[in-house]
């Protein structure tokens, strides 16, 4: 009997190696890629685009309150038309924009941050970025369809909370996709405790926005099954979802500040953060603090059953306690190490100083005696502008924290530096914008201008219609400076300088990488001991 | 001369075994479920409150002639508190690579879904009360509604993971993916604990 003891050779089937297919370039690698590069990227594009759109309705409502007194002729349909912008205004801003901002900054920084070399779920955070494209698209359908909030297209109002609900689903799952990198995908050595600060509060703001969205979205669909079958002309909608833009939802929109400032601190100061461990406390306390299901409107009787409550002023005031607690430590990181006052430095300290007065304001609104200043008896703070005023502070400290965070990693989103002069005169007009689109409205809301949706003023009329002026002035600034980021962002994608791998001296892993990364992101990771692996790196070379 | 016998443990030299996967799966999909019972938690806290007021007023919670049967709802959390009992066999199973019983569980869990199923709509022809009308009853709808999707939601996750495991890719060194399907199926089956309380109960 013979044994066979070598495999006979076997013929190939195909004598010439194959190529590798070409990677897709262009339009096709958007399409179908899962890389959390690209999805983050399409999440950002988007929301800058739906930025241009909320940022015109925001100027022509404040044009509107020019001549407060005109408010009053408005016909039905004129002022149905009016508050479905002021909604758009408030709803786009907080859902189309800020939101999804945040996400795409987050779906690409942390699994670079946390040495991951995907999102988990890669497929589901590519399809939540197409659902919110596609339902963002659907929600200024249905405005331009006389749909929306106080729209009187009924059609149009059914799509409206359809697409909103689209939208909901869309960030929820883009949520879960982050913290699930942070929770599962941490690389060798990487603790809980030594999750870097940016993606720590991702994991708490997405943990709060898990809690507080599908309330939201439980809101819509009763809505819709009301509007849709038992006759609700859909007037209130707004009612029904403007918790989310109020105190303490609100709240939940300055998570990312607090770990944006965190980050950069210490890298622009050259040390370590101070007391890392209770930086990450405060911003868990602040997350928890922020949680607002609890504050759902009343679907019959009172429309805010919680005003002026224990738990909700006690929120109002405690609320402020974590924040003071990191400005004591970024104090602390600031004077043991070196300042470079770079453009993401100083995006962080105005994001930091316009989100502590909104919660100042948001603090002072929860006294009830605090009441507005018009002849014939005053009324609670709480509903005039200066309750849009605290939301505006908040919306516009993470708006900026956002814009601080695309200059910060811009090496990592397009393999680009933005211009750094250009980029630090976009930070001075995004604070000075906030401060002069925002203080005017505390000010009229102490002398009784209504909030939410702007009404004609009986008292202090030519007072209010001044400070209005002013706020439309900040607002031409905010616009401009926009205008001016979306510039830099172009600019820096067609000949922008290319940075090294490092250019800020980074301490956490995303800057181990290339500019911009690798499919993949990492070839090697560095052992990763604490909170700022590159840091010990760097200094234990200097050392040696 | 005395020989001395030393005992070995053959393990001492085995290869370190392979690293743990993380467990992604198992937290996303705790994570969507957690999601979807806070949908129907905030639909409840609104019937709640609707029904409460209605009370309060003196006013009857449906329209007149409308009784809300508590048999189909009992009926419904028997069903889905034994789906807890086949849904956990499953992942036992699969666990200890016993296939026919994970099949035969995956099996059993989904025909209690059905079974659950098929009590509230029971229950929906037995009220026989329009969606519109009152606010409470639409709420009722609602809530009950969402809650089937759910219960839809995770008979699909669990075929799913059957069809996984009928495919050999759940092994008893890898069964994350049925241990997912049924944290999701135990979150669906706490949030009818609280609508059976919450409705059926103290109505």
């Amino acid at each position: 009997m013979t044994v066979t003891e070598d495999a006979p050779p076997v013929a190939l089937a195909s004598p010439e190696p194959t190529a590798p297919a070409p990677a897709p370039t262009g339009l096709a690698a958007v399409l179908g890629s899962g890389d959390h590069k690209v999805v983050g990227r399409l999440w950002i594009v988007a929301a800058l685009a739906h930025l241009v759109l909320v940022a015109g309705a925001s100027l022509y409502v404040s044009a509107m309150r020019l001549d407060t007194a005109g408010l009053a002729d408005l016909t039905d349909s004129q002022s149905d038309w009016f508050s479905q912008i002021v909604t758009y205004r408030a709803i786009g801003g907080a859902f189309l924009v800020l939101l999804p901002l945040t996400i795409g900054l987050a779906t690409v920084i942390v699994p670079l941050q946390v040495g991951a070399s995907t999102v988990a779920f890669p497929r589901a955070a590519a399809a939540a970025a197409w659902a919110y494209l596609i339902g963002g698209g659907l929600v200024i359908g249905a405005y331009s369809i006389d749909g929306g909030p106080f729209g009187s297209g009924q059609d149009g109002v059914r799509l409206f909370v359809v697409a909103f609900i689209l939208v909901l689903v869309a960030e929820v799952v883009a949520w879960i996709c982050i913290m699930t990198t942070v929770i599962t995908l941490r690389a060798p050595g990487m603790t809980l405790a030594r999750t870097p600060l940016f993606s720590w509060s991702a994991l708490v703001a997405g943990a709060v926005w898990l809690l507080t969205l599908p309330v939201l979205a439980a809101m819509l669909v009763i809505t819709y099954v009301f509007v849709r079958y038992g006759g609700d002309d859909g007037t209130g909608i707004y009612s029904r979802i403007s918790w989310a833009f109020g105190q303490p939802t609100v709240f939940a929109f300055g998570i990312p500040v607090l770990g944006f400032v965190a980050t950069v601190v210490p890298v622009f100061s050259a040390t370590r953060h101070h007391l890392n461990r209770y930086a990450r406390t405060a911003i868990t306390a602040f997350g928890a603090l922020a949680i607002g299901g609890w504050a759902l409107p009343g679907f019959v009787g009172a429309s805010t059953p919680w005003l002026y409550e224990l738990p909700w002023v006690a929120v109002s005031f405690l609320i402020l306690l974590p924040v003071f607690a990191l400005l004591g430590l970024w104090a602390t990181t600031i004077r043991k190490g070196q300042v470079t006052l770079a453009s993401p430095l100083l995006f962080g300290v105005a994001s930091i100083v316009m989100l502590l007065v909104g919660l100042l304001a948001g603090a002072v609104q929860a006294i009830k005696p605090v009441e507005t200043l018009v002849d014939g008896g005053g009324t609670p703070l709480y509903g005039t502008s200066w309750t849009t005023s605290v939301a505006s502070y908040v919306f516009l400290s993470l708006a900026i924290a956002l814009f601080g965070g695309i200059t910060f990693w811009a090496p990592k989103l397009i393999g680009r530096r933005f211009q750094e002069g250009a980029a630090r005169g976009v930070a001075v007009l995004l604070l000075l914008g906030t401060v002069l689109w925002s203080f005017p409205d505390l000010v009229s809301g102490l002398l009784g201008q209504g909030g939410d949706i702007p009404s004609p003023v009986a008292d202090n009329r030519s007072t209010i219609e001044a400070l209005n002026t002013a706020s439309l002035a900040g607002g031409v600034l905010l616009a401009l400076a926009a205008l001016v980021f979306i510039g830099l962002v172009i600019r820096a994608t067609r000949d922008g300088e290319r940075p090294g791998d490092d250019p800020w001296q980074g301490h956490t892993l995303e800057w181990t990488t290339s500019s911009p990364p690798p499919a993949g992101n990492f070839a090697s990771l560095p052992e990763v001991t604490s909170e700022a692996p590159l840091y010990d790196a760097r200094h234990q070379e200097t050392s040696a | 001369m005395s020989t001395v016998t030393v005992a070995t443990n053959p393990l001492i030299d085995a290869p370190a075994p392979p690293a743990r996967r993380p467990r992604v799966l198992l937290l996303g999909a705790a994570f969507g479920a957690v999601a979807a019972a806070l949908v129907v938690a905030a639909e409840l806290a609104v019937y709640l409150q609707v029904r409460g007021q209605l009370a309060a007023a003196g006013d009857a919670t449906f329209p007149e002639g409308v009784v809300l049967p508590l048999t189909p709802g009992s009926m419904g959390m028997l069903t889905l508190a034994m789906s807890l009992v086949t849904v956990s066999w499953a992942v036992y199973a699969l666990q200890n690579d016993d296939r026919p019983h994970a099949y035969l569980a995956i099996g059993l869990t989904l025909l209690f879904g059905a079974a659950f199923i098929n009590s509230t709509v029971y229950l929906y022809q037995q009220l026989a009360m329009g969606l519109t009308a009152s606010a409470a009853g639409t709420l009722l709808y609602i809530v009950t509604g969402t809650h089937l999707v759910m219960v839809v939601v995770g008979m699909v996750f669990v075929s799913v993971m059957g069809f996984h495991a009928l495919g050999g890719q759940l092994t008893g060194r890898d069964a994350e993916g049925m241990s997912a399907a049924a944290l999701y199926w135990y979150i669906t089956v706490a949030v009818y604990v609280v609508i059976w309380y919450g409705i059926y109960i103290t109505k």
